[in-house]
């Protein structure tokens, strides 16, 4: 599977690859990637290529990904230059996210909720990387979906 | 064994740890700047003796790295590959004089190039100094090639260079890694006086004594040639030879396109130093490497000389994927036009901005501002930077564009920006030759207290080392005022009615005294949590009322978090970048942003 993760500094890009990647890892597939981050720190963009289960190199060339997590929308066009399948989350469920954890955690009930929608992986193979809090908030972001 | 997710940089630093490196120095620059910071992380974890810190730059710290080498221990230098041309001199005499431990230097490329100033191959330079490199292909083989270099250094007694790629380096992997790390006690032995009559010769040797240590490098080399084998993937009669992160997309991309028959893959693990093969049983025999024709050269094969290969930008796999359609074997589909993404800009709130943008109020536009290597490059989006070359090289600018001003009769104002560490690197050599020759331009001084664009190293301010132990700061002031600098000031650009007071009486002193000034603005780095917490917190809103539109807030400041709102045609806050740090305030001509 090629995945692309794009976003701003600050975003969990970093966050969401290395989730991913240490659910691949459990599961015993191989996973390579590489990370492109933009000289600046803050609202820079940051992309990660990631190929899990197959190849040599973590790259993937434009327009052969099977995934796009879209973290940041203004660079939607950019985003589609990878492939057609984007994943974005949606207004009410940032918000959800928002109002159900605090804000430390945002991003794991962001997890869960790609996690839940997507189904490329199984929200078991997450559970024993989080702490306590963190687990909450993603079995949250599960539950948020299946709701 | 166990399997590690590691990026290239941190299977590095595993693999010199585990093979007995204990001695490891290095100047910060991306993509090599996590190597060390993951090396002090592992030592301390496993509770093993060693030093592991930054150098002032890479020639330093190579010749310390090397001279540590010559007493026995395993060691190792880092930098990224503009930090090897600094660290030449010293580079191009080790091989000759050899090692006694082991030594590894660690070069970091950067082909694209996407933060660097040149896409030169480090291993271009290995062949120069005739010292043999490993060019990883995967963050896997990144690790064993780390050992398998210090191993290699320890057998023929001679420096050996890693080189890595930013692909490789910022690239991450499930590492297989050994659990068991070499643990031998640290010995340091040098100058045993029983033997000190023969040793003298190699470390001081004179120059016909440096002949036939050259003629002992070339039967080195010779042995380490014979060594050297290809590895071979696939079946065609078109031979391709590859090393490093291009020999991945490719190997990706003859499955994917099923020319296992139409090509045999060759994978160099060792770039340099390369023994004649045999080749005649291949129809075609073409290197595919970066960024420069290293293997091409040695086995002269086709490739860049014939113009298969690109002679500059990154070998990506889409490009690659040219490649292989320009050797007639594939048919790419259609290119992708991709969008160009946004620039980068200093942080919101950054102290740097506020100190370039009083700099340009009292300097005004006219002003030639050099500029130097650091985050604060970023200004030359709002016009407060019009040259960049190399570390150090602003001072040097400022000294002899002036100079050249003077000869010419001319009187424009020159004024050279630095940052701390860069200051510290390799700009003081230039302010010394500033004051003996009088030239009165201005110095800028960012300092910070941390190498910022690299990731917040440690810089010569700090109280402590990276392990705790105290260390003694060096204070900027008193190395300018050693060099004799008359005009010293130091103030937080924060402060800017301050800032502008200074600047002002820095113009009027360089038009009444011959010889130059320097100004230190101080203000800690907002993206370390330091620098963060520290920050003073002024509340911003804008006066819609009073906001003409005019965008001088944007373009001649350009903080991220003020934008413009197309549909009201004025300015707005992105509170979710905004610091709020109140410089804003003393850039609006209408003052229509204020405090609240
Ligand atoms: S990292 Fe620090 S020095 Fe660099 S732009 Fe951001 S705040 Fe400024
Ligand atoms: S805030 Fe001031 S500088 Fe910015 S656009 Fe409005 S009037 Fe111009
Ligand atoms: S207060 Fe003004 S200058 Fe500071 S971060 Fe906010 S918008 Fe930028």
């Amino acid at each position: 599977m090629k995945l692309v993760i794009l976003g701003k500094g600050g975003q969990g890009v970093i966050f969401f690859s290395r989730m991913i990647a240490q659910a691949a890892i459990k599961r015993g597939l191989s996973v390579r990637s590489t990370e492109i981050k933009g000289m600046a720190k803050k609202g820079g963009t940051v992309e990660i290529q990631m190929k899990i289960g197959e190849g040599m190199s973590g790259l993937v060339r434009r327009g052969t990904a099977d995934m796009v997590i879209l973290l940041s929308n203004d660079i939607f066009d950019y985003a589609k230059t990878f492939g057609e399948n984007i994943f974005s989350f949606n207004e009410n469920e940032v918000k959800t996210a928002l109002s159900s954890v605090p804000m430390r955690y945002v991003n794991t009930f962001l997890l869960g909720v790609f996690v839940k929608k997507t189904g490329l992986f199984e929200c078991d193979d997450f559970m024993d990387l989080f702490d306590e809090e963190n687990k909450k908030s993603f079995i949250k972001g599960c539950k948020y979906v299946q709701s | 064994m166990l399997t590690l997710y590691l990026s290239g940089n941190e299977a590095i630093a595993h693999g010199l740890v585990q093979a007995g490196v204990r001695f490891i120095t290095g100047y910060p620059g991306t993509p090599s700047s996590e190597i060390i910071p993951a090396a002090q992380k592992l030592v301390k974890e496993k509770n093993i003796k060693a030093f592991i810190d930054w150098a002032i730059n890479e020639k330093v710290a190579f010749e310390i790295a090397y001279s540590v080498s010559l007493t026995g221990i395993k060691t190792a230098v880092t930098m990224k590959q503009v930090g090897l041309n600094v660290a030449m001199d010293p580079f191009m005499n080790s091989a000759y004089v050899g090692t006694d431990g082991a030594m590894v230097v660690v070069s970091v490329d950067d082909p694209g190039p996407h933060s660097s100033q040149t896409e030169q191959d480090s291993r271009f330079f290995a062949m120069t100094g005739k010292v043999p490199v490993l060019d990883p292909s995967t963050v896997q083989e990144a690790y064993e090639f780390a050992k398998k270099a210090v191993q290699l250094s320890k057998r023929y007694s001679i420096p050996v260079m890693l080189r890595s790629s930013t692909r490789i380096s910022h690239g991450r992997g499930d590492v297989k890694v050994e659990e068991d790390f070499i643990l031998e006690p640290i010995n340091a032995t040098f100058k045993i006086l029983k033997d000190w009559d023969k040793k003298l010769p190699r470390y001081a040797a004179t120059p016909r004594q440096r002949l036939m240590l050259h003629g002992l490098l070339n039967e080195k080399i010779a042995e380490i040639e014979k060594l050297n084998e290809l590895r071979t993937f696939f079946s065609g009669d078109i031979l391709i030879l590859s090393s490093g992160a291009v020999f991945s997309y490719l190997y990706e991309l003859i499955e994917e396109h099923g020319l296992e028959d139409k090509v045999t893959l060759a994978k160099v693990d060792m770039p340099y130093p390369m023994k004649k093969f045999d080749f005649s049983g291949y129809k075609r025999v073409i290197t595919i490497e970066e960024s420069m024709p290293v293997i091409e050269l040695q086995l002269c094969t086709e490739g860049r000389r014939n113009g298969i290969v690109p002679k500059q930008g990154e070998l990506t796999p889409d490009v690659c994927e040219e490649i292989l359609e320009r050797i007639g074997l594939i048919k790419k589909g259609k290119t992708i036009s991709v969008p160009p993404l946004k620039r980068p800009s200093l942080c919101p709130g950054c102290g740097h901005r506020i100190a370039l943008y009083a700099l340009k109020k009292v300097f005004g536009k006219k002003a030639v501002y050099s500029g130097d290597i650091g985050c604060y490059t970023l200004a030359l989006n709002f016009g407060v930077t019009d040259t960049v070359l190399c570390m150090g090289a602003s001072v040097s600018f400022g000294l002899g564009i002036k100079k050249a001003f003077e000869l010419s009769g001319k009187n424009q104002d020159v004024v050279a920006i630095i940052g701390d560490s860069t200051f510290f690197h390799t700009g003081i050599p230039p302010l010394i030759d500033a004051v003996h020759y009088r030239v009165p331009f201005l110095t800028v001084i960012l300092d910070n207290k941390t190498v910022a664009m690299t990731g917040n190293q440690k810089t010569l301010s700090d109280h402590v080392s990276s392990f705790g132990e105290p260390v003694t700061p060096i204070v900027i002031e008193n190395v300018v005022q050693g060099i004799g600098v008359k005009f010293i000031q130091a103030v937080d650009p924060y402060d800017f009615n301050s800032s502008i007071k200074i600047l002002k009486e820095a113009k009027k002193f360089l038009k009444e005294n011959k010889e130059p000034a320097v100004i230190i603005f101080r203000h800690l780095c907002v993206n370390t949590k330091e620098g963060l917490d520290a920050n003073p917190i002024y509340n911003v809103k804008i006066l819609k009322e009073v906001c003409k539109g005019c965008k001088v807030c944007i373009t001649e400041f350009e903080c991220p978090a003020i934008f413009f709102n197309e549909e009201e045609g004025k300015v707005d806050f992105d509170k979710t970048l905004c610091i709020s740090c109140g410089c804003c305030v003393h850039v609006c001509p209408t003052k229509a942003i204020v405090l609240i």
